[in-house]
């Protein structure tokens, strides 16, 4: 046994002070972080507030920030979060209000799924089968990671995006979304791509910082199911977006120069066919990139930028040889997938 | 959610669901193996034989129309599951696979990985999103208002403002779960204090067959956490501090793989003998290491993760410390085969109008003595929705009800005095020494010295919970006072189960007196029923009633010595 200071981040909401508190509570091998805030709470402070039922990483409920990163404290081993004997710091997850010490209000995270109708919408224009659904174990083996999802929040809480734009529908819900997409026996996939493309705080305002994967308790990989949604829809084509034409101009100007031309990614965003014909929501999505240029133009880095304009980089040859390998490997994989669907459709006679 | 979703289909009906951890947080998400349905995916089964294995696994203390309703039932409801959207693991032909499981002769585990219950529970709160049923998520029910046995609706604390409201209603069902919590070592969650069983016997609805408990062998020391059983079948051994496989001299036939409550009965007997392990000599090793590395990680992930993370041992360098812990909660509120809470085969036995239970919570008795691996998440679901329907049968007969304000002064007056209380005792200590106690003399063995000394030391707790006070007094997100709470349910029903099994003078499944080491079918073939004391009375007061013996579409299965 032996002794271990925790700083914990309080907040007192009748008096609306957040303070600091620090506690020392004996550890045993193999004592966790939720453990140890339970010791406190039930020995030394019973004011403590904290959420917690399930004590083994399925219920979700104690998602909380340990030395500044979200994890279930139920799952996190005293002896892994103190290094060296520092003192171990536990605050109430991010980018959430916070209620009480270290209980956040978790509806805005969870009204991201009923925005993004993360539910089965089954064929109404047919009876479903008499038995279950036929699906092969490859297609569930696809897709069946962004269903172990327990809602935690951690994903959320560590979200650069969500930290900075309220409407972003955010990694879980994302990743739950994708879990619909693909799974046959959902009717709604064409809608879903179009919604998840085109409303504000989709799969394109990801900024790929991967602080969700690294986050999340499970086996979600939150970030690589809005990739592969980001593929999907272009595919399906929903490509009239901001989004898209922002993909689209980064990779068509690395491809063809070797290097990104940031005076050009602002205006192939936008979309040159909109801006030419005079679109009105156009021009103010190109007035919304002002603060920044102004910015950059203060801190001196515009005219580098402008500099850099047109200009080819060493070696383009070769990254442009890059993108026709990527491009010839992914038609045979789709290639190669297509033919496996249709040789287990003929052995299960049909769906 | 399974009930909820039914009512649900009626737009003229105004409902929702009430709990006080939100329902994605509910600890059926917790079941890993499987749910059961004679499918047949993988073998030649049929319901009767699901029907018999949950008979027999139960003791036979299981009313047969219950398990007849549960196992024919099975299919179309996992079925129905599938259509909604869950996620079930596949066979090669790609339907819903199906693997062994304890007790089962055929495998009828429907399952989802190693998180069965996650699914099922994700994909009802799903449907129940797509319906826009309300959801009063972190409301606290304190109290079931009964008037002339008809139930009138409930008062509920809001979590998060400490506000005490009303909510009238037609029809209330409890799906609140186990009792677990009582005993030192469990499985169970934090929230499984058995609330809603003690708001039905504190509105003077008898408590049925709550002296059975299921122990499981293997739950991690200290946490008791639950090691899936598949570790076991995977070929892991089980030995004591000599390093010896003691499952030799209990079930020589089948080892480790003897069922549940055989397993768990040598483990604690080894553990008495003073051959437990770890510095505490209160566990024995569940060594893994004997299946290989490689399938280690291929089919027990989650046991692995499970013992690194919650114990900080690597199963595949050292084995692991694990001991019996408790598991499942046979006994619950009675009610019938459709949800109705009511007595049965007992004439002139209250039956409360419009009230309603499943699950866990709920006694109906489809596991009698000791309940089958992968039942309890089909009861719920199968039970759930029979429960659902029965109240769309009734509800619109019902007349409305009313809450006024002396209906809310029990409640009232419980957080009122919780608040105020300034004695010297604390929760924290009482509610330790409770689950010592539940743990020690109510555990696996009991008998008739050590459950006495139980039951005068639940009312001595019992006596100091009315001496405690606790140190949050404020409004917002008081875990505390809601700590205070659920310790005085679980004093109430610890009482009730101790009563039980000191009456109960024979060994049944989960329930194991050393006094009395066997069946006793003359005396002791029915339900226990026990009411809350009444004005002098000293303890609960319990009746029995017969096992239901009827199924409707076959004989019924006789009484025989269960063996394996």
């Amino acid at each position: 046994m032996a002794q271990q200071e925790f700083i914990i981040q309080r907040y007192d909401p009748d008096t609306d002070e957040s303070y600091e508190e620090s506690f020392n509570v004996d550890v045993q091998p193999g004592q966790t972080v939720l453990d140890s805030l339970n010791a406190i709470k039930w020995e030394q402070d019973g004011t403590l507030s904290f959420r917690m039922s399930c004590r083994h990483a399925i219920c979700g409920s104690c998602a909380m920030k340990v030395n500044g990163q979200s994890m279930l404290t139920c799952q996190t081993q005293v002896d892994a979060a103190a290094e060296r004997g520092d003192p171990v710091r536990v605050g109430p997850m991010g980018n959430q209000k916070v209620i009480k010490d270290l209980v956040v209000d978790v509806g805005k995270f969870l009204h991201q799924f009923e925005r993004a109708e993360t539910w089965l919408e089954p064929y109404e224009d047919q009876e479903p089968p008499e038995k279950e659904y036929r699906q092969k174990v490859e297609e569930f083996d696809h897709w069946s990671h962004a269903s172990t999802c327990i809602h935690c929040g951690a994903c959320y809480s560590d979200c650069t995006v969500a930290a900075v734009d309220e409407n972003f529908l955010g990694p879980a819900a994302l990743a739950k979304a994708y879990r619909f997409v693909m799974d046959s026996r959902d009717s709604k996939r064409e809608e879903r791509l179009q919604y998840l493309s085109e409303t504000e705080g989709g799969i394109w305002d990801c900024t790929r910082c991967y602080m969700c994967v690294q986050a999340c308790p499970k086996d979600v990989l939150p970030m690589d199911a809005i990739m592969e949604l980001r593929t999907l829809a272009i595919e399906a084509g929903h490509t009239n977006n901001h989004g898209v034409r922002h993909h689209k101009g980064f990779t068509s100007g690395v491809r063809k120069r070797g290097r990104l031309d940031e005076m050009m990614l602002p205006v192939q965003s936008v979309g040159i066919g909109r801006l030419l014909t005079g679109n009105i929501s156009a021009h103010k999505e190109m007035m919304d990139y002002t603060p920044g240029a102004i910015r950059l133009l203060k801190s001196r880095k515009l005219f580098a930028i402008a500099q850099r304009h047109g200009a080819n980089a060493e070696g383009r040859e070769q990254i442009q040889r890059i993108f026709d390998e990527v491009e010839a490997e992914k038609h045979h994989h789709d290639v190669d997938a297509d033919a496996f669907g249709a040789e287990f459709q003929t052995a299960i006679g049909g769906h | 959610m399974r009930a909820a979703l039914e009512v649900s289909s009626d737009p003229t009906l105004d409902v929702a669901i009430l709990s006080k951890v939100h329902p994605l947080r509910s600890h059926s998400g917790a079941a890993q193996g499987g749910i059961a349905a004679s499918l047949g995916n993988s073998a030649e089964d049929s319901w009767g034989l699901h029907m018999f294995d949950t008979v027999k696994g139960g003791d036979y203390l299981v009313d047969q129309d219950a398990a007849e309703v549960l196992t024919r039932e099975g299919p179309e409801n996992i079925f129905e599951l599938e259509h909604m959207g869950c996620a079930f693991s596949r066979d090669d032909e790609g339907r819903v696979a199906q693997r062994r499981f304890g007790g089962h002769t055929a495998p009828r585990a429907c399952y989802a990985a190693d998180r069965t219950g996650h699914a099922v529970l994700t994909v009802l709160f799903e449907q129940l999103l797509r319906r826009g049923v309300k959801v009063y998520s972190e409301w606290y029910a304190l109290d079931l208002v009964v008037k002339d046995n008809v139930c009138q609706g409930l008062v509920a604390y809001d979590i998060l403002s400490g506000q005490i409201e009303a909510i009238s209603s037609k029809a209330v069902m409890f799906g609140t779960g186990g009792y677990g919590r009582a005993f030192r070592v469990t499985t169970n969650a934090f929230a499984s204090t058995g609330d809603g069983v003690v708001m039905a016997y504190r509105a003077g609805i008898p408590l049925e067959d709550m002296e059975f408990v299921q122990f499981h062998p293997t739950g991690l020391q200290g946490s008791g956490i639950l090691l899936s059983e598949a570790a076991r079948g995977e070929g892991a051994h089980i030995v004591n501090s000599d390093g010896f496989r003691f499952m030799e001299n209990y079930a020589p036939g089948r080892m480790e793989l003897a069922p549940r409550d055989i397993v768990a009965r040598a483990e604690q007997s080894e553990i008495e003998a003073g051959r437990g392990v770890t510095s505490l000599r209160d566990s024995v090793f569940m060594d893994l290491r004997p299946i290989g590395e490689e399938r280690i990680r291929y089919a027990l992930p989650s046991v692995l993760h499970l013992a690194r993370d919650f114990a900080g041992i690597d199963p595949l360098q050292a084995p692991v410390p694990i001991q019996p812990t408790a598991h499942y909660s046979m006994g619950g509120i009675p009610c019938d085969i459709n949800g109705q809470v009511r007595v049965k085969d007992l004439d002139g036995a209250p039956q409360v109008t419009g009230f309603f239970a499943a699950g866990e919570a709920s006694c109906v008795s489809v596991h009698g003595a000791n309940r089958l691996g992968t039942n309890s998440l089909l009861e719920a679901v199968v039970f759930g929705r029979r429960a659902g329907r029965g109240i769309l049968d009734v509800v619109h007969d019902l007349e409305p009800t009313n809450i006024d304000e002396g209906d809310m002064a029990n409640a009232v007056g419980e957080v009122d005095k919780f608040m105020r209380a300034k004695g010297p005792e604390k929760v924290g200590k009482i509610r330790a020494e409770l689950r010592d106690t539940m743990m020690d003399k109510c555990g696996v063995f009991r008998d008739d010295a050590e459950l006495r000394e139980a039951l005068s030391e639940v009312k001595d707790y019992q006596e100091r919970f009315r001496n405690i006070s606790i140190d949050d007094h404020g409004s917002t997100f008081n875990t505390d006072l809601l700590d205070a709470i659920e310790l005085g349910h679980m004093l109430e029903y610890s009482e009730v189960i101790v009563t039980g099994a000191l009456a109960r003078q024979e060994s049944r499944g989960g329930h194991a007196r050393r006094d009395f080491p066997t069946r006793d079918d003359d005396n002791w073939f029915r339900h226990t029923l026990a009411y809350r004391p009444q004005g002098g009375e000293d303890g609960p007061r319990l009746e029995y009633c017969a096992v239901n013996m009827e199924p409707k579409f076959r004989e019924p299965f006789p009484l025989q010595e269960r063996t394996y």
